[in-house]
């Protein structure tokens, strides 16, 4: 058989691309994920990170919140190096209705969510950085998930069964034959190469660019496309998930996740041409503030790191071209059934937190077709690093008295920490000191994360995600990059990328500390450095 | 207030621009490599420890709570309170033997200073010292403070109705180095300000500042100490209108800023009125009120600027004072820390670094070589007096040694 | 406390102002929020073009050793740019091919240093390049906490066992004729780059770092000596919290450590840095002075505030205050008689001034001339 040739491809490196890859490669297919730009660049890195526990869909979409609550006992089992099991608050204030409460609380209960309503003194001690307004609470065990990390875990656990990666790589057309697909061709972005890779089945788990994928099959997939507005906060002012127990809205969930901490979102229509270019403006700015202070007071004076959007890959019911029966729902279109074309599957709408649940139901579908009769069993197997619960376990498990760098890098590993090598002191040097991520944690990124760029680093580490947003750590880095692909003409670009990618995300809250920080930067790499 | 405003932080973290400035300040990092520095120790380590106490560093002990990085820091992140606070919220080792002793300065002098003969005797002998090394681990090359047989305490309340008679009154926070240590320094500052017109009053009953109990992780005790000496000086601040006046840096900085930023001692009320002698005898001489010094004074004066002082921003009031002086030469050293920190120093683990960190300073004293260095401060005394062999005063001392009788 | 000037800015701007006016016998006094820019000088006096006797006169009194010529210098990431006025760390060169073969030396474990984008840098001007690193048994010891292995760790430790990496860079060295070093020489010891360079057979070229910039915090710390030498009140870590102006005279200054104890001067001299200083601050809302008040331009669309291309001129970073032909400083567009705004805080208000350390320098010796026409009060 030809070297490039698969028993499934799938297209598309985000969250549901890498758990379908995983799960089809666990069943002993042969696989090829290919994704025109990095892992997790669209809605999957685009979110809060939020472990929902299903509270927030429990009134109005049973469906959903059931769904939720299972994949969340699920994740927090094979997934721990990826999660914070912070617990959540729903809480009620003096403007909100407080009888919406025992509605919130039966409905979760109904879908098997522990929801316990909990006094007001209580969230306040629990959470202190509630609003201490609120007249009501509710705890839900909501958490934090971090989905770089959840996605680059999916990557490399399918490489380990065998899967192979092409990222940066986009495709450009299908290779037909009758009324099947049987390939697709591909452009490397990075290289320009063109490279053509064989498959009796394809996966378009392109998320909302999922739609291109489809016309370029020649089927049509009517994508919505929402877009949110996100901020985060500088430090960590909330430990447990804050949200507003009413009906969902704009800006109304706190994450805390990692070093800091998320509030969104807001919602708004764009078409389709803008999902490549979504930008955060003033307006949002304000309403996330505003609203986000209602939650956590303090967020009204807390320094603010960086302004983001996604796009959620909000999904029409099947053929209804008007959009007006949107779901939030998994979809999972088999277009053999649907259109006549063999071989090409879609799996989208759905949502991170049941990422899992939706590459089993693309892989049960890849299986089908291929006449493939092994179960699933990645809802028991653990991601590589998430073999030990614990971060503190695993740190302190591999090193003797770990130190402040050891012990961030057991956090963001997990087991895999044991992978950094010690021995010799230049590894264990700081390059983000930020967020403590060594030379060793860095260099194993490059080993096994298929890192090509700066950017591609920090998803995998968290270099440049810190306070200081790269300006000290992305040269550091950029030399080890340089190095390790032996081209310093290249990594001279990246520098450049990759600090106007930081500054993208900086300026639309340049004020303040922010705007020292931007005016420091700006300093250091034109005056000094000479960038 | 409208939103974003203003941003604020615990200790002013979030300001931290990552400059590393503090680290190019820290005597500490210079010179022990198991110290992580005050940027990771502080504002790096804070966003850390605010996900999980789990990323608190023992090594946070290693820091000699000198100030200097805040005093170098382009953002007024409050670096060492980040650090200090860090350590009394985590920490939850129990403080040795040696260091409960070291912090506990007013208890054991109140214990020493009976048998002081016999105390200083013992401390002074090479056989102890050789025998505290091993057993408590306090370096054999330190001299224990010699305890005076009388405290300052009984000299001035056998003095009170003549101070009492004075049209201008101060209280005075003598400290425990000035009660059971060195009276003279206090006799010195009744001399001085007697000449000024102005009697010199006790406390009700003062304690230690506390500042050995914080940095020796008994931050409980030291709380005590604050609380019952805010309420002494209340007493004196608010209820007879009295300034309150130290000779030590150390506890000034500790009285006006620890109490209310690592220990949560509320001093809004009294903290205006507790100032450095130096500050308040150059703010009399500004307004009008004179001092009259001796011909034949000549002396050659250097001044070290503590670090405590440094923080404090008043090393400025002792150098007018001391050029004030006629007769003196005076040289400003550049500021450094001695490398002593208060008992930092006196740590058999720390001798070393405490030597090397101090060098800068000691050399610069060799070179200038005066006639007496002037500080605020008695253990930097203790440190430079030890290390240069140069006698070490504080400037009240000479201000009253130069004074005509 | 009363001085004929009080300084505000404890930087480049502020201690060329302070040295100048005590050197004319007038008394001053520096009020300095922590340390400053020259943290993270590249060395090279930028828009300074001019041999300038008056200031080669300043810095060499400080001690601090600055040499003129017209060419280019080597920046940390390989590149050149034209160079003029500098500290003697820094080499300029007539042109960017200076030399044949370079000689490439960094310390094991210091990241902060680019050899590999420098010898990228220079092989494109074709100058043959060689990476190596150095190490020695006393940085070895300090890599324990290799985490913050920075330049100012390193730089002391040099300065005591600089002989030992001259020998070790010695062998290093085949038959370049230049070697490249990390800036991390001299850190107290001002004398070590030029025994370096005496010692090494080849043509040394100190090459910067990422900050804190050793040779800037050299010359901060020699000015700041130079300064208290000609008996200047230098207030470290103090802050000036607002001003009793009556009239548009400022008369004094109240400090956050001195608190009650105002600050009072017939001049006064702002010299509080742009926006990483907090010369300026800034909320969503606008830009401001926060201790006089003092009007600054800026735009009132906040979206204009910026480029969204980090590589593009910033428009935030032009902002200054008001000013007069004689940097008085103007408020709610009255002239201030006796504050004189200089350095960083005009921002890009005065480009007849340039910008960075020349317009720092420029600036603070013509309010100290302006001071001086006025009549030592």
């Amino acid at each position: 058989m030809n070297a490039n040739e698969y028993d499934v491809i799938i297209i598309g490196g985000g969250i549901t691309g890498a758990g379908t890859q995983r799960d089809c490669a666990m069943r002993g297919l042969r696989t090829l994920l290919i994704e025109r730009s990095d892992i997790a660049t669209g809605a999957t890195g685009r979110n809060h990170g939020l472990l929902h526990s299903g509270a927030r869909y429990a009134v109005n979409d049973a469906e959903s919140a059931e769904e939720c609550i299972k994949e969340n006992m699920i994740l927090k089992r094979i997934a721990s190096h990826c999660i914070d099991e912070t617990d959540g608050l729903f809480i009620t204030l003096p403007e909100d209705d407080l009888s919406y409460q025992q509605v919130f609380v039966d409905s979760c209960r109904k879908a098997g969510i522990g929801a316990e309503i909990i006094d007001p003194d209580l969230a306040r001690r629990l959470e202190p950085s509630v609003n201490p307004d609120l007249i009501g609470a509710v705890r839900v065990p909501d958490g934090s998930v971090d989905p770089f990390r959840l996605c680059a875990a999916n990557m490399l656990d399918a490489k380990l069964h065998g899967g192979q990666v092409r990222l940066h790589s986009e495709v450009t057309g299908f290779i037909r034959e009758g009324d099947a697909i049987c390939g697709v061709r591909t452009r490397n972005r990075i290289s320009g190469e063109c490279e053509e890779f064989r498959a009796p089945v394809i996966v378009n788990a392109c998320g909302i660019w999922g739609q291109h994928i489809a016309e370029l099959a020649g089927v049509k997939v009517g994508m919505f496309p929402a877009k949110g507005a996100l901020l985060i906060f500088a430090h960590r002012v909330n430990n447990m998930v804050i949200n507003r127990c009413r009906k969902p809205s704009n800006a109304d969930i706190l994450v805390p996740g990692d070093t800091v901490c998320v509030i969104g979102t807001t919602s708004t229509r764009i078409p389709f041409e803008e999902c490549d270019h979504v930008a955060v403006t003033p307006d949002e700015v304000t309403l996330l503030i505003t609203e986000g202070a209602k939650l956590a007071p303090s967020l009204s004076s807390t320094r603010i790191l960086r302004a983001y959007a996604g796009v959620r890959p909000l999904v029409s019911a099947d053929n209804d071209p008007s959009g007006r029966n949107i779901s939030r729902g998994i979809v999972c279109l088999d277009h053999e059934t649907r259109d006549g074309l063999k071989g090409f599957i879609t799996i989208t709408g759905g949502k991170l937190m049941t990422y899992r649940l939706m590459a089993e139901m693309a892989t049960d579908a890849v299986c089908r077709k291929l006449n493939v009769d092994k179960p699933c069993r990645t809802a028991e197997t653990p991601l590589p690093g998430s073999e030990e619960r614990s971060y503190e376990a695993v740190a302190r498990k591999i090193w003797e008295k770990p130190s402040m760098a050891q012990k961030a890098a057991a956090a963001r590993m997990g087991t895999s920490a044991s992978r950094i090598r010690t021995g010799d002191r230049s590894d264990e040097a700081l390059i983000c000191e930020c967020e403590e991520v060594s030379v060793g944690e860095i260099n194993d990124a490059i080993d096994r994360l298929e890192v090509s760029s700066l950017t591609d680093l920090r998803r995998r580490t968290r270099v440049g995600m810190g306070t200081c947003q790269g300006e000290f750590c992305a040269c550091r880095a950029a030399g080890l990059l340089a190095k390790a692909h032996g081209c310093v003409e290249r990594e001279r670009g990246d520098l450049v990328d990759f600090m106007r990618e930081r500054w993208k995300g900086n300026f639309p809250i340049g004020w303040g500390d922010t705007m020292r920080e931007a005016e420091y930067t700006q300093w250091v790499y034109k005056h000094v450095l000479g960038l | 207030m409208k939103l974003q405003e203003i941003t604020e932080s615990r200790h002013n973290f979030e300001e931290c621009m990552k400059c590393t400035v503090c680290t190019a300040y820290c005597p500490v990092l210079q010179v022990n490599p198991l110290y992580p520095g005050p940027k990771q120790a502080g504002p790096d380590g804070e966003r850390l420890r605010l996900k999980d106490p789990f990323f608190f560093n023992y090594a946070l002990k290693y820091c000699m709570n000198c100030k200097r990085c805040e005093v170098a820091c382009p953002s007024d992140v409050k670096v060492a309170d980040l650090i200090q606070s860090a350590r009394i919220r985590y920490d939850k080792s129990k403080p040795k033997l040696r260091d409960r002793i070291l912090a506990s300065t007013d208890f054991m002098g109140s214990l020493a200073r009976p048998f002081a003969p016999i105390v200083n005797g013992i401390t002074g002998l090479g056989i102890t010292k050789a025998a505290l090394d091993a057993t408590l681990k306090i370096d054999r090359h330190r001299t224990f403070p010699k305890y005076s047989g009388r405290s300052f305490e009984a000299w001035l309340r056998r003095r009170s109705r003549e101070q009492a008679a004075f049209p201008e009154q101060v209280a005075y926070f003598h400290g425990c180095y000035v009660n059971y240590n060195n009276p003279a320094l206090g006799k010195d500052l009744v001399k001085v300000l007697n000449a000024l017109d102005t009697g010199v009053q006790l406390l009700e009953k003062e304690k230690c500042c506390g500042i050995a109990l914080i940095t020796n992780g008994m931050s409980d005790d030291a709380r005590k100490h604050a609380t019952h000496n805010v309420s002494v000086i209340r007493k004196a601040a608010v209820d007879k209108k009295l300034k309150v006046v130290a000779t030590s840096s150390s506890c000034v900085l500790t009285l006006r800023e620890e109490y209310p930023n690592l220990l949560g001692v509320d001093n809004s009320d009294i903290r205006d009125s507790i100032v450095m002698a130096s500050r308040y005898i150059f703010e009399r001489l500004e307004k009008g009120a004179t001092l009259k010094f001796r011909e034949d004074y000549h002396k050659r004066i250097a001044y070290h600027t503590p670090c405590h002082m440094e923080k404090l921003g008043w090393g400025v009031f002792s150098e007018k004072l001391l050029r004030m002086i006629p007769g003196i030469e005076f040289t400003l050293l550049d500021s450094a820390c001695c490398g002593i920190a208060g008992t930092y120093g006196f740590k058999k683990e720390n001798y070393e670094s405490s030597q090397a960190v101090g060098e800068a300073l000691f050399s610069q004293i060799r070179s200038v070589n005066p006639d007496i260095v002037a500080c605020d401060c008695e253990t930097c005394k203790w440190q430079i007096e030890m290390s240069t062999g140069y006698q070490v005063l504080n400037p009240i001392s000479i201000l009253a040694e130069a004074l005509a009788d | 406390m009363k001085f004929n000037s009080v300084i505000i800015g404890g930087g480049l701007a502020g201690l060329v102002a302070g040295i100048s006016l005590q050197k004319e016998g007038l008394s001053t006094a520096i009020i300095s929020t922590g340390q400053n820019a020259l943290h993270f000088f590249s060395g090279s006096f930028e828009s300074l073009r001019e041999p300038a006797p008056r200031i080669a006169e300043l810095f060499s009194e400080a001690g601090i050793g600055i040499h003129y010529s017209e060419g280019v210098r080597l920046m940390p990431l390989g590149t050149f740019r034209e160079a003029a006025l500098s500290l003697d760390d820094v080499s300029i060169f007539p042109t960017s091919h200076f030399a044949r073969k370079a000689l490439i030396v960094g310390v094991t474990g210091y990241q902060d240093f680019f050899g590999s984008f420098l010898a990228e840098g220079l092989e494109k001007k074709g100058i043959q390049c060689r990476l190596r690193n150095f190490s020695l048994p006393e940085l070895d010891t300090f890599r324990q906490s290799a985490g913050e292995m920075r330049s100012v760790q390193i730089a002391p430790i040099l300065d005591r066992v600089w002989e030992s990496a001259v020998r070790e860079i010695r062998v290093l060295l085949k038959d370049e004729d230049a070697v490249i070093l990390p800036q991390i020489f001299g850190f107290q010891d001002i004398s070590v780059p030029g025994k370096i360079r005496r010692e090494i057979p080849a043509k040394v070229v100190f090459a910067g770092t990422m900050p804190p910039s050793v040779p800037g915090i050299r010359t901060q710390r020699l000015l700041k000596r130079r300064y208290e030498t000609l008996g200047g009140t230098y207030l470290a870590g103090d802050e000036a919290l607002s001003a009793h102006v009556h009239k548009g005279t400022v008369h004094s200054i109240v400090t956050k450590n001195l608190d009650s104890h105002y600050l009072e001067a017939d001049n006064f001299i702002l010299a509080s840095g742009g926006f990483f200083s907090k010369g300026m601050k800034s909320n969503p809302f606008q830009i401001l002075e926060p201790v006089f008040g003092l009007d600054v331009e800026f735009a009132s669309d906040r979206n204009d505030w910026y480029d969204p291309d980090f590589m593009k001129d910033q428009p935030y970073m032009g902002y200054g205050v008001r000013t007069d032909s004689s940097l008085r400083a103007i408020a709610g567009g009255e002239m201030m008689e006796n504050l004189f705004a200089v350095g960083s805080i005009l921002g890009g208000t005065r480009p007849e001034l340039g910008s960075g350390a020349g317009l720092a320098i420029r600036s603070a010796l013509a309010a100290v001339d302006e001071i001086l026409k006025t009549g030592k009060r």
